[in-house]
């Protein structure tokens, strides 16, 4: 934890170093960049384009899950649909972002739908792969178990896989969000008329380097905050009974 | 209820894993008896058929060909075994996000003994497994011993008619498996109950056997009665002698597995 916070105000340090070497318009100073941010604060709408990013964040997240989850465990356990399916996985996973993004906006229309479907379709693929190393991972040994006790399919899948699936589940959902807001961002600059990428779309083209670094830091902090203190302390709860959970 | 178990021509292949060669026979027409509440130890090297033969009993492989009875009713190619068994693997097998307690649970929950006798058997045996202070530790916070302890806890809270048990002490050290076996012997004696332990350990299953069955090539080479009588001293020469015998079988049957291993 020390050091942690050691490195951050190392890195703030550097910052304001680095600020006095390069004029306002290329590198503004942390202050500068805090003064900005409470202003946007004050003057109100930060909180609309904030939620809808977080909305887009949410939407394309429960997307890629609901596709990359089934997709995952299926390649996991049956070898005939790991076989069908790895190829296109990879396939998925290659196509860049931006394609799907305005693929989503052709087809779909410039609308939220769009958004969420570009966003979600786009990090399916990585939750995918997560999921599926995660389920060849699991104790087989322990469904022999189940069935010597005369467990029911059912509850050897509630009882027995799912528990095992679970931290994987976790993992590619902090592994998933890392990917989503990034992409979440992109989409926004290409086919939004609000959200952060959209704001930080439009100083960059006003060449405002101060909001551009404003937003950049409020997001980051947002993100960080649900990354490490919400998930991650989820995370410790629910498998408490592991041996190692401190990172 | 009779809870003897009757083998008869129990034959069992495995397709070999390169084409166009003959399917690997693992049992081969094996006969074998087991009286109610007898206590018996299979022995043979390792690819004589034990762990098939554990899992046809069992009921996790139905796919065989001959007759399991248990009592006279048949096993089934499906549904339910005709016999309450318990299970005890060569490791725990433990649910490791359960405690101990519930883990024990799990195995009560889909059998059929009535819930509200749950917390009485399950203190029995706790206690005389000496796990009473584990209950609510999960299997991590567990040595091996008693994680192993905890698995004959399990396998006995289910109040089996029926134990089949895998080499469950091969994976401890000598002194906590010792202590194993004099309390599953005690454990038997109290409850009586049918009982197939599956050892590479002449010694072990001396100690423990009403009758030692040696396997090979999936078919009983040798049947050893242990006479001597119970409760046994663990440095009885009486036993030292018997199981002096079931060596020599032992090692007559890998030697006669090698051999014909080895023929073209």
């Amino acid at each position: 934890m020390l050091i942690k916070v050691g490195s951050m105000i190392a890195a703030l340090l550097a910052w304001l170093g680095l600020s006095f070497l390069f004029p306002e318009t290329v590198l503004p100073g942390p202050w500068q960049t805090i003064r900005v941010l409470a202003e946007n604060f004050a003057n109100g709408d930060i909180l609309s384009h904030l939620t809808a990013t977080l909305g887009r964040v949410l939407g394309g997240l429960v997307l890629a899950m609901a596709v990359g989850i089934p997709v995952g465990v299926l390649m996991g356990v049956n070898r005939l649909a790991e076989k069908t399916l790895d190829v296109w996985v990879m396939v998925a996973l290659t196509v860049p972002s931006l394609c799907y993004a305005i693929f989503a906006f052709i087809w779909i229309g410039l609308n939220e739908t769009a958004a969420i479907v570009a966003i979600g379709l786009t990090s399916a693929p990585s939750i995918a792969i997560n999921l599926w190393e995660g389920v060849k991972n699991i104790d087989t040994r322990l469904f022999q178990m189940a069935r010597v006790f005369n467990a029911s399919r059912w509850v050897i899948i509630r009882r027995v896989l799912f528990p095992q699936v679970l931290p994987y589940i976790m993992a590619s959902l902090r592994f998933g969000l890392g990917i989503v807001w990034k992409i979440t961002v992109l989409v926004e600059l290409l086919g939004r008329p609000d959200g952060v990428g959209f704001e930080l779309f439009y100083w960059y083209q006003l060449g405002n380097m101060q909001q551009v670094l404003a937003w950049t830091l409020l997001f980051t902090l947002v993100m960080l905050f649900i990354e490490l203190v919400i998930l991650q302390n989820l995370e410790r709860r629910m498998f408490s009974w592991r041996p190692e959970v401190r990172i | 209820m009779d809870n003897g178990i009757r083998i008869q021509g129990l034959t069992k292949s495995f397709p070999s894993p390169r084409k166009h060669e003959a399917a690997h026979r693992v049992l081969n027409g094996l006969d074998l008896t087991i009286e109610d509440n007898e206590f018996v130890c299979v022995l043979g090297p390792s690819g004589c058929g034990k762990s098939t033969l554990l899992n046809t009993l069992s009921g996790l492989d139905r796919d065989y060909d001959g007759e399991i009875r248990f009592g006279g009713r048949p096993m089934t190619r499906a549904g339910k075994p005709p016999v309450r068994m318990g299970y005890l693997f060569q490791d725990p097998r433990l649910l490791p996000w359960l405690s101990a307690e519930r883990n024990v649970d799990f195995a009560l929950e889909n059998s059929d003994v009535p819930r509200h006798r749950w917390a009485d058997i399950k203190d029995h045996y706790f206690q005389l497994t000496g796990l009473q202070a584990f209950r609510r530790h999960h299997p991590h916070e567990l040595s091996g011993g008693m994680a192993q302890r905890l698995s004959l806890v399990r396998a006995l809270a289910i109040e089996p008619d029926v134990l089949f048990m895998d080499e469950p002490f091969s994976g401890l050290d000598e002194l906590t498996a010792r202590r194993l076996r004099v309390d599953l012997l005690d454990i038997w004696r109290r409850t009586g109950k049918t009982i197939v332990f599956i050892t590479h350990n002449s010694y072990e299953a001396t100690f423990l056997a009403d009758r030692v069955v040696v396997l090979s090539q999936g078919r009983i080479r040798r049947e050893i009665p242990v006479t001597v009588p119970r409760p046994r001293d663990y440095d009885d020469p009486a036993l030292f002698a018997v199981s002096k015998e079931v060596s020599a079988t032992f090692i007559a049957a890998a030697e006669e597995a090698e051999r014909a291993r080895s023929r073209p």
